[in-house]
């Protein structure tokens, strides 16, 4: 049902634009421009997540509960997440990185990976590759209508850590390349901060006195391995500059979506788990899921007042059994409720496994899926191939006179669209 | 009338398949090719053997089509068929 091979690249630029949610937030409400607010967390709506200018200023931070955050700034906004607004627009952002490369690996919401391998006819050099994102970001981005695209931060380097790490050091419209050679001198003077690993990780690393990579890369890997266990292992590769982390293309899911318009709002959590496992067991039904199993939910919800909540969940096992779906839903409602009633709700099947063999017997339109899965490939491969020399190069034979005694006459090549 | 719903077929994008290659050719007193040029490349391919001529006239209600078809062996062994177009003279590879 989705293609397994993916492109990857090892060269990358990193598109970060720090603060997306907030940044959607000031898009849609231009009133909230020069004034101070702060997003709360989605999971926790008793905790700051997001801050903005001028709200720092007046000394809010991230992680402070919000009773502290108005004490400080009492002419605070606190205005509530909506995570599907932010996951659509950030989807707009990647389809508009998708222009300019179809190799595309996103991280989190407000930072994304370009592999850029094997370009440089294309775009030219390093600064021609930021040129042609820092380009592709304003005239497709979904903040082309403002001057935000600005405030993406761009960087270039070999790998996806050595790219973040420029974007981390780059300003907003002056992206910073890493070039191989700089790179280990570059990597060595950061602050450990940098690298991607749990809190608690840092925390110990710099009781231990260790503030940069350098420092880090000058102690044996057994020690930080028997310190840490693999993330140990993981920082020293890193910051010895012997892991290159490639950009993977994402596998795009063809997912399987199902609304629910709820009659009336609904924020009891009985009614909610209810109808969450009507539209699993109907979106199990769905003709293009027999014989396969889910591997990933996406869940929805649309709140009063514009609001919304959304969860992601990853099955351990690929299953078909709706049971197996609705109780990591129920712990997630659990973990994190909806700040709201709910008036609609979607479920979203994004990724799938194969079924066991007498599953594969009976899908009728595995063939399809497999069919469709193949037309995607297809697309993708033109898409590319158009990217990559600007025109397409592709052509199939229609028949034109095929009864036409001259040869010339019988047959055409014309573009080939799939 | 009401205008056909589908998209309009871009007759501009498409590109002939198949088309003649002009060819420079050498023929003996009996006007059979003996060697040709292909193409850019000047140098001169000599002809073995003959193995099949014919003629083809179509469309003498609008613009005359008239050629003479001959399937030649090249020295190296390749097949090729070339064509002399009757009204101007000039010949072609092209594959029947």
């Amino acid at each position: 049902m989705q293609d397994e091979r993916v492109l990857t690249s090892d060269r990358a630029i990193c598109v970060w634009l720090a603060s997306f949610p907030l940044r959607c937030e000031h898009v849609r409400r231009p009133e909230l421009r020069g004034g101070a607010a702060v997003l709360v967390s989605p999971t926790d709506t008793r905790r700051v997540w997001q801050v903005g200018a001028a709200a720092r200023r007046a000394g809010v931070s991230v992680g402070m509960t919000v009773s502290q955050a108005i004490g400080l700034c009492p002419s605070l906004t606190v205005l509530e997440p909506d995570p599907v607004y932010y996951d659509e627009q950030f989807t707009h952002v990647l389809e508009a990185l998708e222009r300019v490369r179809p190799v595309i690996e996103p991280t989190s919401i407000g930072c994304a990976y370009v592999g850029v391998d094997g370009v440089e006819r294309l775009y030219g050099d390093a600064d021609g590759q930021l040129r042609a994102v820092a380009d592709g970001l304003a005239r497709h981005g979904p903040l082309a209508s403002t001057a935000w695209h600005a405030a993406a931060r761009l960087g270039w380097g070999r790998g996806k850590f050595t790219a973040w790490v420029a974007a981390a050091r780059a300003r907003p419209g002056t992206p910073v390349t890493i070039a191989d050679r700089d790179r280990d001198r570059m990597l060595a003077r950061q602050p450990i901060a940098v690298l991607p690993i749990d809190v608690a990780i840092h925390r110990r690393l710099r009781r231990l006195g260790l503030t940069t990579l350098a420092d880090v890369a000058r102690l044996p890997e057994s020690a930080l391995v028997a310190q840490f266990g693999a993330a140990g292992g993981t920082a020293w590769r890193i910051a010895a500059g012997k892991q290159h982390d490639p950009v993977t293309g994402r596998v795009r899911p063809e997912p399987i979506v199902l609304t629910l318009r709820l009659p009336v709002p609904v924020a009891d959590r009985t009614m909610l788990l209810h109808a969450w496992r009507m539209l699993v067991d109907r979106a199990l039904g769905h003709p293009r899921r027999r014989g396969w199993r889910i591997r990933a939910v996406r869940a929805r919800a649309h709140l009063e007042h514009g609001a919304s909540w959304l969860t992601d969940l990853t099955l351990k096992d690929p299953t078909a059994a709706a049971d197996h779906i609705v109780a990591p839903l129920a712990a997630r409602l659990d973990q994190s409720p909806p700040t709201g009633a709910a008036v609609e709700l979607v479920i979203e099947f994004t990724a799938f496994a194969p079924g066991t063999e007498e599953l594969q017997l009976f899908a009728a339109n595995a063939a399809s899926a497999a069919r469709a899965g193949r037309q995607r490939a297809l697309r993708a491969a033109a898409q590319e191939i158009r990217t990559r020399f600007r025109r397409p190069l592709l052509h199939h034979v229609v028949e034109v006179q095929p009864w036409s005694r001259l040869p010339e006459r019988r047959y055409a090549l014309i573009d080939y669209e799939p | 009338m009401v205008p056909p719903a589908r998209a309009p077929i871009r007759t501009d994008r498409l590109r002939a398949l198949n088309e003649p290659v002009r060819a420079a050719v050498e023929c003996d007193d009996r006007g059979r090719p003996v060697q040709l040029c292909l193409g850019d490349d000047p140098t001169p391919r000599a002809i073995a053997t003959l193995v099949e001529e014919w003629r083809l006239d179509d469309e003498w209600w609008r613009d005359p089509v008239a050629r003479r078809y001959v399937e030649v062996v090249l020295c190296n062994g390749k097949h090729l068929v070339l064509f002399e177009d009757l009204l101007d003279g000039a010949w072609y590879v092209q594959t029947p």
